[in-house]
């Protein structure tokens, strides 16, 4: 969808306009969802954030700069709500160290990666287990295709930081994926 | 094939494999319509708050508005504290602000005026009191009441608090508090309104606008208080229920609606006169017309118009709270004399161009 088109209806939703509400939503749902996802490794979590990703919509409206893709903005709201509640839940998790401890294996693992083979499997544990700093970098590098300019842009850090967790990123799963046994490599270039 | 590739490929597939669950997309629309409920109570509670600017600086001296013509047309007779003890009115009056803030009962009656009808001087339309503590605190309130049906119109609360820490530095809970306090005391039941409490944007002094609504009802529909926060005082006003009829915004200006007509277009005789309901009056001016220009096409005159307008913003000047104010129909001809060019510009007015 165009980008004046987009704001015009980010407009009409926010003076009340459900037609507008529901046409954006439908709009851009997927790939907000898909991107929390991928950020975000708790069911529950997924849920609050994305809540709190549509309740910026029709709030920080005033702060949509029109002169870029409103994709751009989306993926700004999506990026800072992630950080925002990662800061939440790092407090969560000082004091439920604990509990968290047994259950944070598990939920790694929801029902899309059990239906994906081994190999497939491990790309993905693979990147839920870089950092969420070097994840955020190499999910929209590479899901989004954002350049590494764009991505210091979305994410207000240097380029040289970006560039550093790009690499970092990279490294970590060149190493995981790279060990893979041969007859499993062979089985990926198939595709 | 390159580990990058083999990334970019893996997210996209198993992207694909990512279902939204319904149940976010439920609570997600919940979130909208609870953002929209609050957004429509706003807007009325503007709309409202225009018509209380209005009311208000009509009807109150001590308002800080520019002065209309109005109040003009009836004159203020200064009367002894004397006389306000010995006035139906003034003893009600006095009564119930004891009865709700006792340590009233020692303050001295500084002020004390009518506002009534000059061709008659029976209709009494308010009675402004301003009461002050003995000695130097500086505790003051300052009471309009309706001089026929003795309710209380407005009342502020001066300096109450002390100097160092005066009102408007205590938190948003406390002045919440503090008002609640006051509402209780002087109308009771505050258990059955809900309170919005909003900054204003007045870049000289931080005011806030707290706007007291039945539970349940939408904007001030069941009636309510309205209640300005500013500097060291607090001043409160009843609001009337709010008939939930006509449309909101008949003009737009910049691609948004714009409410500075409507009250003056919502009025039930306008509609009866056009022979138009309030949706059809909208319509119709949306497609660039005026009111006289739709009126005429109805060989309805202009002077028609203007008077039907006139008389309902006439006598809603005259309203208070709940109740009506009477006066001579001499003394409203010349209100409605008034108001009439404010009304012309209105039905002159075309959507779209600048207010003047």
């Amino acid at each position: 969808m165009q980008n004046e088109e987009m704001y015009q209806l980010l407009i009409k939703m926010k003076e009340g306009d459900q037609q507008a509400f529901h046409t954006m939503y439908d709009a851009t749902f997927q790939d907000v969802y898909r991107t929390v996802s991928f950020l975000v490794d708790h069911k529950q979590d997924r849920e609050d954030v994305m809540n709190e990703i549509y309740m910026q919509m029709w709030t920080s409206l005033a702060n949509y700069d029109t002169n870029r893709p409103f994709q751009f903005w989306l993926h700004g709201l999506v990026i800072r709500q992630v950080q925002r509640f990662r800061v939440k839940s790092w407090r969560r998790f000082r004091i439920f160290e604990r509990i968290r401890a047994f259950s944070h294996d598990e939920s790694y693992l929801d029902e899309h990666t059990a239906l994906m083979d081994g190999t497939n499997q491990m790309i993905s544990q693979s990147i839920r287990e870089l950092t969420d700093k070097q994840r955020t970098v190499i999910i929209f590098r590479f899901y989004h295709d954002y350049t590494l300019e764009e991505i210091a842009t979305l994410l207000d850090i240097p380029l040289g930081t970006v560039k550093s967790r790009y690499h970092a990123g990279l490294q970590a799963l060149r190493k995981n994926i790279g060990n893979l046994p041969v007859e499993r490599m062979e089985k990926i270039n198939d595709y | 094939m390159t580990i990058e590739r083999k990334i970019r490929e893996h997210l996209h597939e198993e992207a694909q494999t990512m279902e939204c669950p319904p149940a976010i997309s439920k609570r997600i629309e919940q979130s909208y319509s609870h953002y929209l409920q609050r957004k429509r109570s706003e807007i009325t509670m503007k709309k409202r708050l225009i018509g209380g600017l209005v009311a208000a600086a009509i009807l109150i001296p001590t308002a800080a508005f520019a002065s209309p013509v109005v109040i003009d047309m009836l004159t203020r007779a200064p009367i002894t504290s004397e006389q306000v003890k010995l006035d139906e009115a003034g003893k009600a009056t006095l009564e119930k602000l004891y009865r709700a803030i006792p340590e009233t009962k020692s303050f001295e009656i500084i002020e004390a005026s009518y506002l009534g009808d000059p061709n008659d001087s029976t209709k009494k339309v308010q009675l402004s009191i301003v009461l002050q503590e003995k000695g130097g605190t500086g505790k003051k309130i300052t009471l309009h009441t309706n001089g026929i049906t003795d309710e209380i119109q407005d009342l502020t609360q001066e300096n109450w608090e002390p100097k160092e820490k005066a009102l408007i530095t205590l938190s948003d809970q406390e002045i919440k508090g503090k008002v609640d306090q006051l509402i209780d005391k002087l109308y009771g039941n505050i258990k059955d309104y809900e309170v919005a409490m909003e900054q204003m944007d007045n870049p000289n002094q931080k005011t806030f606008i707290l706007n007291y609504t039945k539970k349940g009802s939408e904007g001030f529909e069941g009636g309510g208080y309205q209640v300005f926060v500013q500097g060291n005082s607090i001043s409160l006003s009843p609001v009337a229920p709010e008939p939930n009829t006509g449309v909101e915004g008949y003009f737009s200006l910049n691609g948004k609606p714009d409410y500075t007509a409507d009250s003056f277009l919502n009025d039930e005789k306008l509609f009866a006169l056009l022979k138009m309901s309030p949706k059809e009056l909208k319509e119709e001016l949306a497609k660039g017309k005026t009111v006289v220009e739709i009126a005429a096409s109805k060989n309805i005159s202009k002077q028609q118009v203007i008077d039907v307008i006139a008389r309902t913003q006439a006598e809603g000047q005259l309203q208070d709270g709940k109740n009506k104010v009477t006066i001579s129909d001499e003394l409203l001809k010349q209100m409605m004399k008034e108001i009439e060019p404010k009304v012309v510009h209105v039905i002159e007015h075309k959507t779209e161009t600048e207010w003047k």
